[in-house]
């Protein structure tokens, strides 16, 4: 990363946030997407990031697992740090890093392989298991985090696209944390599932937080305020709001934050 | 503040605040009637009080139901929530206001019948014209959205406190003058109590409003000057 913001030493190793940004901007091309963003995200605390599209939520989502590094345009500056390391360095491994800072997309996407294959797939590459029995303890107990042991066990090595929506995007959350990630990134896991099975998800996000700092974009408010307990307001790349969710949803501070959560023209 | 991008959903909300308007100058009109009949020793508007609360009633009871549907349709966030929250409460304490209003139409038909204790008819009157204006300013400071006068309100509800101790004091004075005067004097007594408490009830009401405009409950203690709780047997 060329051009690094100084940053406060006290601030990056506050005890309590898990991931915190400092002057964080990101352009794609002449696009400034994102606009001096400084954010402390705490550990094992469910925060949602909402705001209208193109706000740069999501953007902001994958500077925290460098899924921007993936897109040519894209520039990120700025200071990430996660448990105080910087992982801009040019000595962390984005692979590696991935594999702390798992991720869960809109779409379910699971690979086209057995359920099985889907879970064992990154402790296999990451080398996690020693043998074929820890492996499946690791497929079993992420199966079992992920709310779909008892559906899935007796059908291990059918394909896991062979799977309804929810079971598919509980099968991508179960792929996510056989890693044992410290942070849990999803960009709207529920917005292509039914109300059934986003319940179930957003239950299963209240048990993760438990082991995991969970953050999530959604563009459904009502979400945000069931599944977190921080909210982040993003507008036009800027972060306008950030405080308790049940501060946001009952007296937020900033004009914009209100009008956009209770639907006004703003 | 802007409108909600469903237009739809700002006619629901001005409907309520329509009907809670409408409610708090039904209320306003019962509290000077009831208090004109016991001046005027007139029992047909003690009874046009007495009929009218059920309107009150009824508007309360529609208020209420039109809240429900709009926390399950709409889910109101924010300002939004704040205003739901408030128009049920406003609604009670309106409701409350009502009943009190209702009793003292009540008391009047019993009072007229005995001899007036001096001055306390237009005492009563003063202090229920007062709460008037009190009611009439938190409409005006909801309507508004004007938390200021919300709190000049809320001040002022300790001068009804004290009109209401003058009066104490002076039925205590009638009662151990002339033991006679003891069934109109409690009579009047209940009249003045129900008249402070639609003080009390109109400065929750204020500080509903504060709620709804600044997002927080006043916690500052307000001055309170209602000492009758303390007065013991002079002897």
């Amino acid at each position: 990363m060329k051009d690094m913001i100084p940053v406060d030493r006290k601030m990056s190793t506050m005890q309590d946030s898990k991931i915190s940004a400092r002057g964080v901007q990101v352009y794609y091309g002449d696009n400034h997407a994102i606009k001096d963003v400084d954010v402390d995200i705490a550990d094992k605390t469910v925060t949602a990031f909402i705001g209208p599209s193109g706000c740069g939520k999501s953007t902001f989502l994958r500077c925290i697992n460098r899924m921007n590094d993936t897109i040519d345009v894209a520039r990120v500056v700025g200071d990430i740090r996660i448990d105080g390391e910087d992982i801009y360095d040019p000595k962390v491994d984005p692979v590696q890093l991935r594999a702390k800072v798992g991720m869960v997309f809109q779409k379910p996407n699971p690979f086209p392989k057995s359920i099985y294959d889907n879970v064992a797939y990154g402790p296999k590459i990451h080398g996690l298991a020693r043998n074929k029995a820890e492996l499946d303890e690791i497929v079993e107990k992420s199966l079992r985090k992920a709310a779909l042991w008892t559906e899935a066990k007796d059908r291990l090595n059918s394909p896991g696209t062979g799977l309804s929506g929810g079971q598919q995007q509980r099968l991508c959350i179960a792929r996510a944390i056989a890693t044992a990630p410290e942070v849990l990134l999803m960009d709207e896991p529920c917005s292509a599932l039914d109300p059934i099975a986003t319940a179930q998800v957003e239950e299963l996000i209240d048990e993760l937080r438990q082991s995991f700092s969970v953050v999530i974009v959604t563009h459904s408010m009502q979400q945000a305020a069931r599944v977190s307990q921080k909210t982040a307001f993003f507008h036009l790349g800027n972060l306008v709001e950030y405080d308790d969710t049940d501060k946001i949803f009952t007296n937020p501070q900033d004009p914009r934050t209100e009008s956009y959560i209770s639907g006004r023209i703003g | 503040m802007n409108e909600h991008i469903s237009s739809a959903y700002d006619r629901d909300l001005e409907g309520i605040t329509t009907l809670i308007m409408q409610m708090g100058g039904l209320v306003e009109e019962a509290i000077l009637k009831a208090a004109k009949s016991l001046a005027d020793r007139d029992v047909e508007l003690a009874d046009e009080v007495r009929a009218g609360d059920k309107v009150i009633d009824a508007l309360e009871i529609q208020i209420n139901e039109e809240a429900a549907r709009t926390i399950a349709l709409r889910a109101p966030v924010s300002k939004d929530l704040r205003s739901v929250l408030t128009v049920l409460r406003l609604a009670a304490s309106l409701e409350r206001i009502g009943d009190y209003a209702k009793n003292i139409a009540k008391r009047t038909s019993v009072v007229v019948e005995m001899n007036p204790v001096s001055g306390s008819d237009a005492a009563l009157r003063r202090m229920a014209r007062e709460v008037e204006r009190m009611l009439k300013d938190t409409l005006d400071a909801y309507v508004r959205g004007d938390a200021e006068l919300a709190e000049d309100v809320r001040q002022r509800d300790q001068e009804v406190d004290q009109m209401y101790n003058a009066l104490f004091r002076e039925f205590l004075t009638f009662m151990m003058e002339d033991p006679r005067n003891i069934t109109a004097c409690m009579h009047l007594h209940f009249m003045a109590k129900n008249i402070e408490r639609m003080g009390d009830l109109t400065t929750n009401m204020a500080e509903q409003v504060i709620y709804l405009v600044t997002g927080e409950m006043p916690d500052e203690a307000r001055p309170k000057s209602d000492k009758t709780a303390f007065v013991t047997d002079p002897g």
